[in-house]
């Protein structure tokens, strides 16, 4: 329990850095100092710069903001559309729970990143930055869901036989007044699914971007710039390139280790 | 032990889900709001009567229900098409890397089988849970794919079937301590081990068969891991298999091609469930 309060304390303070330097007057993610590109350390730069003359802080920032911001609406989505076909295939007629498992059992057949590659090459050649994140992060969200539904559909069915159940509803009880008592219940299975799903997301968009399939440019994601670590000039120039893989990797396991106690 | 019925019920719900993952698929792909444009409309070589011959190839092979019968008739018939890229069939570019993608999937799973499960037995044998072994477990996980493969290029150590093998055993190690754990602490093994019994003995004779379901499914969720790592790790050490030409297609928008590679990613996986005794439970592991 320490160790989680720890992290959630941790991880609000990168939020609030983040925040901080996004703040500051100047800075903007898709800014370039021409004079200055591949740059080291300096005060101007904290981090140094890109192939671009960008800043990396402040792309590093935007970027764990932006990734972070994206995961955890698409968790929150992925698990209200588990709840829902979860516990109405639980509560519904037992046709409709055997045909929502087997459309859970398509999505949950087809590897993610197949399905994540298809969907996004078949978006619009003139697709905006903008557009290209929301489209990551909702497909994410739309593919994120079967699994936790299965979770859910479990525990709703457990929750219909238990025997405060079976009484509330010889005794009169509503669908709606049924489901008002059934979510609280499944809040334990939830809230598990939920965090699982945010640093999940995080690696699925890192891994689509490092593959030159996630956010656009000029947008600043993890995947984008793990795509630096292919240039060698870069390498040898400046170690601040490895900046975003190792905040990465500190985020996800801030993220893991608040999940893992829940 | 499962009857001739349960086996076909089971064959049946296994090519059911095949053919509901090849119709979503080419329905998602008719209807994504891509489908019609073509990257060589944007070539500045082609005259406008070429643009509108492309467009109207485009509008010939709009239609959902000859996309779907032309998909399952040629599913049928092993015809999966034509690459729109290459121009040649589909068949022609899966077959020869499918023996690539299984040998480095089937080294990196019987790797990483090994790893996990002795490192499982070293540590859930103890009190507490070992922080020496699931440090490194938990830290793995953290990395994305696509980042540890580039790391392993750039310190010219190891390769795809080690970055496979450490990200599938990470996953492995994580629910197979779990699943030996909590067996070691059944209270018929406490006083089979109170008694003295040989450690080894129990293993064999007692924990295995118990968690053999669960193994199964493990072993389901493992190919899922795998294969999920593919395309990151074929694209960055240059491997000609299933994952690079799927990722080759999809930068090409060389949508058959991406549609067989992920019909055959979907069989591999529903084939792989079919022994665990229950369908769902990999997903509850």
């Amino acid at each position: 329990m320490r160790s989680r309060i720890a992290a959630l304390w941790l991880l609000c303070a990168l939020v609030a850095m983040a925040i901080a330097v996004l703040a500051l007057p100047g800075r903007s993610y898709s800014s370039q100092d021409r004079e200055q590109p591949l740059a080291g350390a300096s005060a101007q730069h904290p981090a140094g710069t890109d192939g671009l003359g960008r800043d990396r802080m402040v792309r590093v920032a935007a970027a764990f903001l932006l990734s972070l911001t994206g995961a955890i609406l698409a968790s929150a989505a992925t698990t209200l559309a588990a709840a829902g076909v979860g516990t109405l295939s639980a509560f519904g007629p037992a046709m409709l729970g055997r045909l929502a498992m087997l459309v859970c059992d398509v999505f949950l057949a087809l590897p993610w990143l197949f399905l994540l590659m298809m969907v996004r090459s078949a978006l619009p050649l003139t697709t905006s930055p903008a557009h290209s994140a929301a489209v990551s992060f909702l497909v994410l969200a739309a593919l994120g869901w079967p699994a936790c539904a299965r979770a859910v559909y479990r525990g709703a069915q457990e929750l219909r036989n238990a025997d405060w159940m079976l009484q509330a509803r010889a005794g009169g009880l509503r669908g709606s007044q049924i489901v008002r008592h059934v979510l609280p219940n499944l809040k334990p299975l939830l809230t598990p699914q939920f965090l699982i799903c945010i640093p999940a997301f995080i690696i699925a968009e890192a891994n689509l971007g490092a593959l030159g399939m996630g956010i656009g440019e000029p947008l600043p994601s993890w995947g984008g710039m793990l795509l630096e670590l292919d240039n060698s000039a870069m390498l040898l120039r400046t170690a601040w390139v490895y900046l975003p893989i190792g905040l990465l990797i500190l985020i996800l396991l801030l993220l893991e280790a608040i999940a893992v106690e829940v | 032990m499962m009857s001739v019925g349960g086996l076909l019920k089971r064959f049946a719900r296994t090519l059911a889900i095949v053919a509901m993952v090849v119709a979503g698929s080419t329905v998602l792909i008719r209807f994504a709001p891509g489908y019609l444009s073509d990257a060589r409309e944007m070539d500045a070589r082609y005259g406008d009567a070429a643009r509108a011959e492309l467009a109207a190839e485009s509008a010939r092979s709009a239609s959902l229900t000859q996309m779907l019968s032309t998909e399952f008739g040629g599913w049928t018939r092993g015809d999966l098409g034509v690459s729109r890229q290459y121009d040649v069939p589909v068949a022609e570019l899966i077959l020869p890397r499918l023996a690539v993608t299984g040998g480095l999937l089937l080294r990196a799973i019987v790797y990483a089988w090994t790893l996990a499960l002795c490192a499982a037995l070293v540590t859930s044998a103890g009190r507490n849970p070992a922080l020496l072994w699931q440090t490194p477990s938990a830290l793995l996980l953290a990395v994305p794919t696509a980042a540890m493969a580039t790391l392993c290029m750039l310190s010219d150590r190891g390769g795809p079937v080690l970055v496979m093998t450490l990200l599938v055993a990470a996953r492995d190690f994580k629910f197979l301590d779990r699943m030996l754990r909590k067996a070691w602490r059944d209270p018929h093994l406490l006083q089979a081990r109170a008694q003295g019994l040989n450690p080894l003995r129990l293993l064999l004779a007692h924990i295995l068969p118990g968690i053999a379901s669960q193994l199964l499914a493990l072993a389901t969720l493992s190919m899922v891991t795998a294969l999920s790592a593919l395309v990151p790790v074929e694209v960055i050490f240059s491997v000609p298999g299933l994952g690079q030409l799927a990722w080759n297609a999809a930068m090409n928008r060389d949508l058959p091609v991406l549609l067989a590679v992920t019909t055959i990613m979907a069989i591999a996986v529903t084939v792989a469930g079919m022994p665990a005794d229950r369908a769902g439970e990999w997903q509850g592991a």
